[in-house]
């Protein structure tokens, strides 16, 4: 029997491509972000019932949306695995920073999707122009790969847990404060038409690589008894 | 155990003296009179849920490098404390905020960084207690206890940049001078010391509740599958 030994970014690129396939055949996560986009985006649409609303609202509903849809679908990445009891399986075969980059990658692909998808019916819906898409476009990424990255570390937790659902948003919120904050702020500036100050870019981007070293870091400890 | 007694002894004495040098020595402050005295209570609180979040993080990266599960315990405890604390420290500063800018609650940078700490605290013991298994519990509460301290200082820098404060500037600020009556300084220096020993003399008696109870379910029949 052949056998093969993957090195570790073939590793990662295999379990993501696993995780893309498995998304593809079921398309459960990326329908569920899709819908659950659309029902609250919908609400808040029908309650403005065409009403203009500030730079900084607009920006806090972009971002609240954002947060629960990544609240209602990341965690299943691993509550997934554990459940359909392939976690062990994954355990044996593959090192554990080539499941932490492979499921990081994973998450942030599908957060960048559903944002991807959310930005125009945001801004159709709720009336709103936007002229600085460049720097738009920079803090969404930044802002989302944060999420993704405390997300991805935090469903591994809670996927040994046994309060799976609401614990997730629970212990995800107060780590991503920071990041929520800063990008409500600047996503505030730009539908103003202001270009956000460097310290803004910078702390977006320092936060995602600091919360990617330290679940790197972490996962190892985590990841083997 | 005598020791123990002895320390507790001069704790509740020291406690007593800065109590009274509170009430009775330090004078009233002119523009907030009397209510100054909340400060003595207040500060030594916030003091002692940072100071106790910092050990918790401290002891958790010990448990994960020993996996020697009175890391663990101490982390637990020295989290339980600092939650304690930190609700203090809440509560004083929404009666402070309340008596001197007439609200208890407007989200000013000091506020939301003891809102999000307690949060945190919140959130620790939400994961702690949905995890049955002793040593899957520690190190998933180790992990998170570490994640969270290095997300703190994202907090420290990124809050004062969006929320104007009223609160008064530190003690020490950042011209490095002491901006406060010479009593009140001694009396909060001396208040701060009474709050780190009340806090040591906790966390033993906790520390050795939970390691006798931890040793009686070992013992027992069923043999303790949680704490």
């Amino acid at each position: 029997m052949h056998t093969k030994k993957l090195t570790w970014p073939n590793s990662a690129w295999a379990i993501l491509y696993k995780d893309l396939l498995c998304e593809f055949r079921t398309r459960y996560a990326l329908g569920t972000l899709t819908m659950f986009t659309l029902v609250t985006l919908s609400g808040i649409s029908m309650t403005l019932a065409g009403a203009a609303i500030s730079s900084s609202i607009a920006a806090m509903l972009l971002w609240i949306i954002l947060f629960f849809c990544a609240m209602a679908g990341l965690a299943r990445t691993f509550v997934y695995e554990q459940e359909a009891g392939t976690l062990f399986t994954l355990r044996l075969y593959a090192n554990g920073q080539a499941v932490l980059a492979g499921k990081l990658l994973f998450n942030i692909l599908l957060l960048q999707l559903v944002t991807a998808l959310l930005i125009p019916l945001f801004l159709i819906f709720l009336n709103i122009e936007v002229h600085l898409w460049g720097q738009l476009v920079y803090v969404l990424f930044f802002g989302t790969v944060g999420v993704a990255a405390v997300a991805t570390l935090t469903a591994f937790m809670v996927s040994c847990t046994n309060a799976k659902g609401s614990l997730f948003t629970v212990i995800t919120f107060p780590l991503l404060l920071p990041q929520f904050l800063t990008a409500i702020a600047a996503t505030e500036q730009i539908l103003t038409d202001m270009i956000p100050s460097w310290n803004e870019c910078f702390f977006l981007a320092g936060y995602d690589a600091t919360v990617i070293a330290a679940a790197s870091l972490l996962f190892d400890y985590l990841w083997y008894d | 155990m005598l020791n123990h007694r002895i320390s507790n002894i001069i704790t509740a004495l020291a406690a007593v003296g800065v109590i009274y040098a509170v009430f009775f020595i330090v004078p009233p402050v002119e523009g907030l009179g009397e209510k100054v005295r909340i400060v003595f209570f207040h500060i030594p609180a916030a003091w002692i849920s940072v100071m106790a979040f910092v050990l918790s993080a401290l002891w958790a990266l010990r448990y994960l490098n020993t996996h020697q599960i009175e890391y663990d315990r101490k982390s637990a405890t020295a989290a339980g404390l600092g939650f304690f604390f930190c609700l203090l420290a809440t509560i004083s500063g929404a009666l402070f905020a309340k008596i001197t800018w007439g609200a208890y609650w407007n989200w000013d940078p000091r506020q939301t960084t003891i809102f999000i700490l307690l949060l945190l605290y919140g959130a620790s013991f939400a994961l702690r207690t949905a995890i049955h298994d002793i040593d899957q519990r520690a190190k998933i509460s180790s992990a998170y206890s570490l994640l969270s301290i290095v997300v703190m200082p994202f907090l420290v820098f990124v809050i004062p940049r969006y929320y104007s404060s009223l609160h008064p500037s530190p003690v020490i600020n950042s011209a490095a001078k002491i901006a406060m009556d010479p009593v009140m300084l001694y009396t909060l220096i001396a208040a701060l010391l009474v709050a780190s020993a009340l806090f040591r003399q906790l966390f033993i008696y906790y520390i050795e509740r939970t390691r006798r109870r931890d040793l009686a379910q070992k013992d027992s029949p069923e043999g303790g599958g949680r704490l």
